[in-house]
């Protein structure tokens, strides 16, 4: 089954083409990262995905079309994402905003959310207060509170440690096999990527250059040239 | 009919020049001048103690040249200290400096209305069909004209011109492109100011000079301002000319609402379009 | 336990006025203090907006005034009693403050300084010009029946009795603005204020409730302005001024909006500076001038940002 499905995304900033005419079909419960060399436009279409920014193109999550939908709309049918830049609110404590998130999208308190991400022992701090691997994790457990089905990712690794993008790697693939969670990630280290992903799509200038299985992608000479180099 | 339309293109020449100035320091800066309107006032009153002596000409250009140190000394003591704290700090303080700046004025001044007389080689009246219109005025429609391709052309042709239209664009980028910042934006800051000065004593003739002058003609500015979208030249040239003739045609036609209508149209255009008629273009 | 002690602490402060007045000879300063209590619920809704919203309003002052002069234009006209008109005028400035909101909100920072100004302004213009209803300049003068709400208006009208009043309504509108920040909606507008983008993404609407902060800011403003020409029984556009406006901010920011409490300090220390300052010098503008600046720029927390400190320091 489609979890996700995206055609013919076109977005223009004044003369510039971001991307043109991208197609995307995700299946349920997989993993799908999206990778290519800076400027490929992986974050625009996260971007188009979720709803930040007009495009022109269709999306449709489950099968629905979702394209003219704000992002909370898609935030509550099932469609959350994170951002590159960490996006917290650094006044509030932990607790707050993992209730202020549960709060949209069902009754809940989200209280497992914080258990699931370690977070219980800072519930009570200011997020501003705790450290930066632990504000990337509150990150992530913003985007999952409320069970969302369709998780996107822009970055979660960055700047995080060698064993914390272990562990990010070892749960994403956890919530996905276990849960069924469909997950789209942007990330640039390849050790996460190639640890996780189930298929990988490969951008550069804005379409889409190649599509496959990781070991497919590893072997495929265009990529090499244009994006992994020797170093893979 | 014709009359009116050129009164308001009076009022629209004064006001650009005002709010070029404060365009101009948006876009360099980000920020608000709230005492852009005392400038403008200082300028005037100035300008009327040097004319009682000197006559006009000294009068406007002296003022314009004393508001251009005041302007660079805004710069370097307010604006370039409080560049990197937040841009409502700035609104605040130019406010305090208002506020000052109309006790200044009172006290010097005292609370009574002044005017200025016009210069002797402006103070005819030019024949136009069906009725007679003053040369002054025309000659304040020129100014605003002089002003408009003055600031454009030195936008357009000079380093510091190239400068601050990059900074309207993208305040960081621009910054790391080897330009001295500062002394670009104590130039801007100082244009600006003299900008206002001048224009507070072009527009003394015919507005009788009191304390409450400066608030007046500021929230007009902003709305020129903010209507021609924020650090817009054209933009703000293009609304300057249309709030000129609402002004006048509204004092025709409804006096009591027209005074309304400036604010429904920024409601209007801010809805339809939040960053303004001319986004974020110089 | 921290909570009932800030419901004692409102129970004191609530009873501390009306004690107070009982020692203070009536005339002068229970006259100031009454005015002062105005000024302070008046800063208290500007300071509201700032805390919830993060922004910063230069035309507040229209909803001081435009209930009173609702109540003065249709009092003449004798279509209900005096106590539903006081509410319908109360109602009718929240809606359109509403709706006012529901534009101005989309922009931040400075430009919303600048449109507000604008629209206070535009008001102020408005009243000033259409003098068939508001008395242009000089204002209109209010003639008010012998009761309001069961009470007698004289009564309303002597320092004494408007100063108590006054100040229960204050502490009302202390414990509104209190229990509202600690509610879901206080914490969701504080979040939108922090970051507006990731609440979208978390699935709420945004612009209601940042439109709903403004309407209710202009609420706690238009209380301050209906007391205010009730004890005066006289408006004038002097009231929707710009300047009025920019002192309510200035007494927020006086008294620091990050606690509630801060705005309704800033506003008693600012209104008693000015009338001090104002005994002996006539450079009042430039006294307040000076203690913005210095507020701004060396303690943008204000006078509670500063007790704060102190107490906590080890």
């Amino acid at each position: 089954m489609i979890a996700l499905a995206a055609t013919g995304i076109t977005k223009t900033y004044g003369g510039f083409t971001a991307l043109s005419d991208v197609s995307l079909s995700v299946e349920h419960g997989e993993i799908r990262a999206l990778i290519g060399p800076n400027g490929a436009g992986k974050s625009t279409l996260i971007d188009a995905l979720s709803g930040r920014n007009p495009c022109l193109g269709r999306v449709e999550l489950m099968g629905a079309d979702i394209s003219r939908l704000t992002p909370g709309k898609r935030r509550r049918l099932g469609l959350s994402r994170s951002f590159q830049k960490t996006s917290i609110f650094p006044r509030m404590t932990v607790r707050a905003q993992i209730e202020l998130a549960a709060r949209a999208v069902d009754g809940s308190d989200g209280m497992d959310v914080l258990d699931e991400f370690d977070l219980r022992p800072l519930a009570d701090r200011l997020a501003g207060d705790i450290g930066y691997g632990d504000q990337r994790r509150l990150d992530l457990a913003l985007a999952m509170t409320g069970q969302p089905h369709t998780l996107l990712l822009d970055e979660p690794a960055a700047g995080l440690s060698f064993e914390e993008s272990k562990r990010l790697a070892a749960h994403l693939r956890d919530i996905a096999a276990r849960r069924g969670v469909t997950v789209v990630i942007v990330e640039h280290d390849m050790d996460v990527v190639f640890a996780i992903a189930d298929t990988i799509t490969v951008l550069q200038l804005g379409q889409v250059l190649a599509e496959g299985r990781p070991d497919d992608i590893r072997a495929n000479p265009d990529v090499v040239r244009a994006y992994l180099g020797s170093a893979a | 009919m014709l009359i009116q339309c050129l009164n308001g293109l009076v009022y629209g020449a004064l006001l650009f020049s005002l709010a070029s100035g404060l365009a101009l320091m948006f876009g360099l800066r980000r920020i608000v001048n709230f005492s852009h309107g005392a400038l403008y006032m200082l300028g005037a009153y100035l300008g009327y103690s040097i004319a009682t002596k000197l006559g006009f000409w000294p009068a406007l250009v002296l003022s314009a040249l004393a508001l251009a140190g005041l302007g660079a000394l805004l710069d370097a003591a307010v604006f370039r200290p409080l560049q990197d704290r937040d841009p409502l700090i700035i609104l605040l303080v130019t406010f305090g400096l208002a506020l000052i700046a109309e006790d200044v004025v009172q006290t010097i001044w005292g609370n009574d209305t002044h005017s200025l007389a016009m210069p002797a080689l402006l103070a005819g009246i030019v024949e136009l069909p069906g009725s007679s219109f003053p040369v002054y005025r025309i000659a304040i429609i020129a100014f605003g004209l002089l002003v408009a391709g003055g600031l454009s052309l030195w936008l357009k042709f000079s380093r510091v011109g190239l400068f601050v239209r990059a900074a309207s664009f993208n305040p960081t980028l621009a910054a790391i492109q080897g330009v001295d910042t500062d002394r670009v934006s104590l130039m801007v800051v100082a244009v600006g100011a003299a900008l206002a000065g001048a224009s507070g004593v072009v527009a003394a003739p015919i507005l009788s000079l009191a304390p409450s002058m400066a608030a007046d003609i500021l929230v007009d500015s902003f709305i020129v301002v903010v209507v021609g979208g924020l650090g817009s030249l054209t933009g703000a040239f293009i609304t300057a000319l249309i709030l000129g003739q609402i002004n006048v045609l509204g004092i025709v036609f409804a006096p009591e609402f027209t005074a309304l209508l400036p604010f429904v149209i920024m409601v209007g255009v801010l809805i339809w379009k939040p960053t303004g008629l001319a986004g974020n273009r110089v | 336990m921290k909570n009932s002690l800030s419901w004692l602490g409102f129970a004191a402060l609530g009873a501390v006025g009306p004690l107070a007045a009982h020692f203070i000879p009536a005339g002068m300063t229970l006259s100031l203090l009454a005015q002062a209590t105005f000024a302070a619920i008046f800063a208290l809704g500007i300071g509201f907006l700032i805390r919830q919203n993060g922004t910063i309003s230069f035309g507040h002052a229209a909803f001081f005034g435009l209930p009173g002069y609702a109540v003065a234009a249709l009092l003449p006209l004798k279509l209900m009693p005096l106590e539903v008109l006081f509410a319908a005028a109360l109602v009718g400035t929240v809606a359109l403050a509403f709706a006012i909101g529901l534009v101005v909100v989309r922009v931040h920072g400075i430009a919303f300084g600048m449109l507000t100004l604008a629209i206070g302004q535009g008001l102020y213009e408005a009243a000033t010009r259409w003098r068939a209803v508001t008395g242009g300049h000089d204002g209109m003068t209010l003639r008010l029946p012998r009761e309001v709400f069961g009470l007698p208006v004289k009564l309303l009208q002597q320092p004494h009795g408007m100063f108590v009043a006054a100040w229960i309504v204050m502490t009302l509108c202390l414990v509104a603005v209190w229990l509202f920040a600690r509610s879901p909606w206080g914490r969701l507008t504080e979040a939108i204020r922090d970051n507006e983008e990731r609440v979208r993404f978390l699935g709420y609407r945004t612009l209601l409730p940042r439109a709903a902060v403004f309407a209710a800011s202009a609420l706690l403003v238009a209380i301050a302005g209906m007391l205010s020409v009730l004890y005066n029984a006289f408006i004038s556009p002097d009231a929707i001024h710009w300047t009025a406006s920019g002192s309510g901010l200035i007494m927020a920011i006086l008294g620091g909006s990050a606690v509630a409490w801060g705005p309704l300090l800033g506003g008693f220390v600012y209104f008693f500076l000015k009338h001090a300052a104002g005994a002996y010098t006539t450079h009042w503008l430039s006294i307040i001038g000076v203690a913005l600046i210095l507020v701004a720029v060396a303690f943008p927390n204000g006078l509670a940002g500063l007790m704060i400190r102190q107490r906590s320091r080890p």
